[in-house]
């Protein structure tokens, strides 16, 4: 994975004939912490640091220009850089941010530690949720209407496939998963997108019925690029999502087990098939997964 | 290698789908109890040999596009089990030999398993 798949294009820089005043302005309207400078021909030439407007509030130059006060030995990574070499400069360097230059200095973009983490995260196939927004969105009326993918409202009711999980048998588990792989072929869906999306849908199935105690619904959504499923059901919930993750760990009781489930691997197996997936749940409330499925991922390669 | 053949080496009778025994190949087999595990591993030109007999192995099977499954150490098959396979179209056999004796019979015939191939 190379930098650029990773940094922020768009980066804000300030000319060095500002001054700290407005570039306090900026750091304060944009909410960041640090300029790089850069010259008419954008290459960069230093960089000033929140810490720099401190400095210059307590010491009376606010009013002084950039140049005058910027850091000028700044320390910037290539855009031929690869994530692994990100990494290593944040060891390296105790700086929160990295402007990234091309081959003449000139300044492209910029890196900061959270760009690489969620780079990280995107490639463990998980989309993070800081706390903050999971209590936002476990609290919220609209836990059961809004998607924890997108954000977007679900407007269920159009969804293209819908199948109501409304038995405790277990021996009628995947009949839902089933339905929808036959659905998602006659749509003209490729046969291994198909395999992937039912795959995964009958383990969610499979864990509705098995631990929820409760009854629930699978959504389908077909779009061009991706197919979207979420499974949901209003049961008891998952105490610990990430225990709950890992390969081997099971909850299950044995006569689930002696029907060849319960052995830990549902969630992952629904993680691998999936290029997206978001596990959401709190206890007495159900769960709620979510899974994205690229189209054509298999030919790409 | 020809289903009919992978049949008689492991002296299955025939189920349901009688007639397609002659006309699918195979390449590949798996063996297991896990139906997790069939769901992680699978790949559709494949056998599957298992001990377990619920109409939950031939969904599996199909969700994952197994078309033939064979049933080691037993003598009969649930009726659901059965009913299912012929609604989902899956050749379903039985046989009393052990998963062990079935899986090293197939093994020297040069099929081969799913993973390492």
């Amino acid at each position: 994975m190379s930098i650029t798949e990773i940094m922020n294009h768009s980066v804000i820089s300030v000319r060095p004939d500002r001054t700290l005043r407005q570039v306090k302005e900026i750091l304060r309207i944009k909410r960041i912490s640090g300029l790089p400078v850069v010259d008419s021909s954008r290459k960069l030439i230093g960089i000033v640091s929140i810490e720099d407007i401190i400095k210059a509030l307590e010491g009376g130059y606010i009013d002084d220009t950039v140049e005058n006060r910027m850091t000028k030995d700044v320390v910037s990574i290539e855009s031929t850089a690869t994530l692994k070499e990100v990494i290593e400069f944040f060891e390296k360097w105790s700086y929160g941010r990295f402007p990234v230059v091309d081959g003449e200095k000139r300044l492209v973009g910029i890196v900061t530690k959270n760009d690489v983490m969620m780079a990280l995260l995107a490639k463990l196939g998980l989309v993070y949720l800081h706390d903050e927004r999971r209590r936002e969105v476990l609290d919220s009326p609209e836990y059961f209407a809004r998607s924890l993918l997108t954000g977007e409202r679900l407007d269920k009711s159009g969804a293209d496939f819908y199948f109501s999980i409304d038995y405790f048998d277990i021996n009628l588990a995947g009949v839902g998963a089933s339905k929808l792989r036959q659905f998602l072929l006659s749509k003209g869906v490729d046969e291994k997108t198909a395999r992937r999306v039912s795959i995964a849908t009958y383990e969610a199935e499979t864990n509705v019925v098995i631990h929820s105690g409760s009854t629930g619904a699978i959504y389908c959504f077909i779009k061009p690029e991706s197919i979207f499923v979420r499974v949901e059901d209003t049961g008891k919930g998952i105490e610990d999502v990430e225990l709950a993750m890992r390969e081997g760990y099971s909850t299950a009781p044995d006569y689930v087990r002696e029907l060849g489930f319960g052995a830990g691997m549902g969630l992952a197996n629904m993680k691998r098939c999936s290029d997206n997936m978001i596990v959401m749940s709190k206890v007495g409330a159900g769960v709620v997964v979510e899974m994205e499925f690229l189209r054509g991922r298999e030919a790409k390669g | 290698m020809k289903l009919s053949e992978i049949l008689s080496e492991v002296k299955a009778k025939v189920l349901v789908g009688e007639e397609k025994i002659d006309q699918l190949e195979f390449e590949y087999i798996a063996a297991s109890d896990l139906m997790s595990e069939v769901l992680a591993i699978a790949r559709p030109s494949m056998v599957l040999l298992t001990g377990l007999t619920t109409p939950q192995v031939v969904r599996t099977a199909e969700v994952v596009g197994i078309q033939a499954v064979v049933i080691v150490r037993k003598d009969s098959v649930p009726s659901e089990t059965l009913e299912m396979a012929r609604a989902c179209g899956v050749v379903l056999a039985v046989t009393k030999m052990t998963m062990f004796e079935a899986c090293g019979r197939l093994y020297n015939k040069n099929l081969k398993p799913v993973w390492g191939a």
